[in-house]
């Protein structure tokens, strides 16, 4: 039996839950808090691949003895496992795309929406707990990536001006995706792929993060794009395993941007 | 028609190269050289708009991811299957390879970019290498480029880049301490992508990547730079960079007495 260590059903945790809802693979559901630090508790599965994943907090997928990490994957992992729920494309040219987009938005994409996310709805909530407790916490926490990203989102690493470089650095990829979509509804082929599941995961934050980036006028396609995967059925199964009211405004610290500059 | 476009047979160009050779593909080469700007040029523009090696040109499909085109080479060509076929494998490959690109990779890159690829281009004329940045497609590739030329890493974060790469080599120790090859009992594309990272770390980390400290790394790094391919891939090399290679050649027993 599939187990899936996940949280709230937004960004890196959303993409296994729609994936396996699609597959219509039976699986134990495992929520945790990340806020809580409970994923650094031996209790938690863990081995090196799931401790130094470049996501910092995602979920985690115990098949058997394995234990795998990174959310894009998971996804490749369940598509591979489940044929039959045709989710990999059926020609190498579309598994290439797929695979292009999950490498792309992982790292173009997912670390300003993670930043914008944890500055505007994380780091609020962090706000109200006891300081100086929290930082002891998060002052144990190895490896050191995963440590300072905790710590970026309660240092003030986020002001104004980091931020407006964050989402100077999202048209790009939300530019190309957008482009991409005109030459067809689905990002890596004819069908519906986990590049779809990946960017909908991504994406979807972004018109509440960045409504000059995302919506309807910046970005019909994407628009229209998101809105034709939160139809699917899977898509609402997925979403209800939410325990909080507002699942989208649910962040934790994820893939750090390029040290490049 | 296969053709490739790359620089030597050294990090993201060296993998479709030595996974064309596994698979014993034939391809047209296109030596591109990095140093002279030659993958920003209009006639290269055309085949990638982003101006990034490699790329590969199958018929009329263009791939330009370095580590998704090696799966679409192992899916669309015949030869040894270079993925384990069980899913859990290939999914510890994919994660491996994820590891080197994101992050090991950056911070060896960075190093290299200071102490080599800077140095070989700086005593250039400064307008003609600002011409050349304002050439460059991506805005990424653009600030790596002008930190590259004009020396403007901070030691901070060659500093960050020099603990990267001494975690991550401990990090690849320990994974190959455990597990043979990097997606477990077979050879696959994480240990093409590895090999294209890591055949020089005896010569940039020699302190950190010795038989003495790592010699797991050390037995794997010179098994795959003993398999025909590798020989055949890295003797395409142009430049003094691809000798490094060689460090990787056994000691027999008669020379050492």
């Amino acid at each position: 039996m599939l187990e899936l260590y996940h949280s709230e059903p937004n960004v890196y945790f959303l993409k296994p839950l729609i994936a396996l809802e699609e597959a219509q693979a039976p699986f134990t559901s495992r929520y945790f808090d990340p806020g809580s630090l409970e994923q650094y508790s031996p209790r938690f599965p863990q081995n090196t691949e799931s401790m130094l994943h470049l996501e910092r907090e995602g979920p985690v997928l115990v098949d058997g003895g394995t234990i795998l990490s990174g959310s894009f994957f998971i996804l490749e992992y369940i598509a591979e496992a489940n044929p039959g729920a045709h989710l990999p494309l059926a020609d190498p040219l579309g598994r290439y795309r797929a695979r292009a987009w999950g490498q792309f938005n992982a790292l173009q994409l997912a670390p300003g929406v993670c930043a914008l996310g944890c500055a505007k709805y994380l780091a609020p909530a962090l706000k109200a707990l006891d300081q100086e407790q929290l930082r002891a916490r998060i002052e144990r926490l190895e490896p050191k990536e995963r440590r300072a990203s905790w710590a970026a989102v309660i240092d003030g690493s986020y002001d104004e001006q980091t931020l407006a470089k964050i989402r100077e650095r999202l048209g790009m990829p939300v530019k190309r995706i957008e482009s991409a979509l005109a030459a067809g509804r689905w990002l890596a082929g004819d069908t519906y792929s986990i590049a779809d599941i990946d960017a909908f995961a991504l994406l979807s934050p972004l018109a509440d993060l960045a409504p000059e980036l995302v919506g309807e006028r910046a970005t019909p396609r994407i628009t229209e794009f998101l809105r034709a995967v939160r139809a699917r059925p899977a898509v609402e199964k997925a979403l209800a395993h939410a325990r909080t009211p507002n699942p989208q405004q649910a962040f934790v610290p994820g893939a750090e941007p390029s040290r490049w500059g | 028609m296969l053709t490739l476009y790359h620089w030597e047979p050294n990090a993201n160009s060296g993998k479709p190269m030595l996974a064309l050779a596994e698979k014993g593909v034939a391809y047209q080469s296109h030596y591109l050289d990095l140093l002279n700007f030659d993958q920003h040029r209009p006639e290269y523009l055309r085949v990638n708009p982003d101006g990034t090696i490699p790329a590969l040109v199958h018929d009329d499909r263009i791939l330009t991811e370095s580590t998704p085109m090696m799966e679409y080479i192992d899916e669309a060509f015949d030869g040894p299957p270079l993925r384990p076929a069980d899913p859990k494998a290939r999914w510890r490959m994919r994660w491996w390879m994820r590891f080197f690109d994101a992050y090991f990779a950056p911070s060896l890159s960075m190093i290299g970019w200071s102490v080599f690829v800077g140095p070989a281009v700086r005593h250039r004329d400064r307008r003609e290498l600002e011409a050349a940045i304002e050439r460059i497609p991506l805005e990424s590739r653009r600030i790596a480029w002008r930190k590259a030329m004009f020396n403007e890493f901070s030691e901070g974060e060659l500093a960050e880049s020099r603990r990267r790469a001494a975690f991550g080599t401990d990090a690849l120790e320990k994974h190959l301490t455990e597990h043979k090859w990097i997606a477990g009992d077979s050879f696959s594309l994480g240990d093409i992508n590895g090999f294209n990272l890591g055949y020089a770390l005896p010569i940039s980390q020699p302190d950190r990547c010795n038989d003495q400290k790592t010699p797991h790394i050390m037995e794997w790094l010179r098994s795959i730079y003993e398999r025909p391919a590798t020989k055949a891939t890295w003797a395409k090399g142009r430049t003094q960079m691809v000798e490094r290679v060689k460090l990787l050649e056994r000691k027999h027993a008669a020379n050492r007495s």
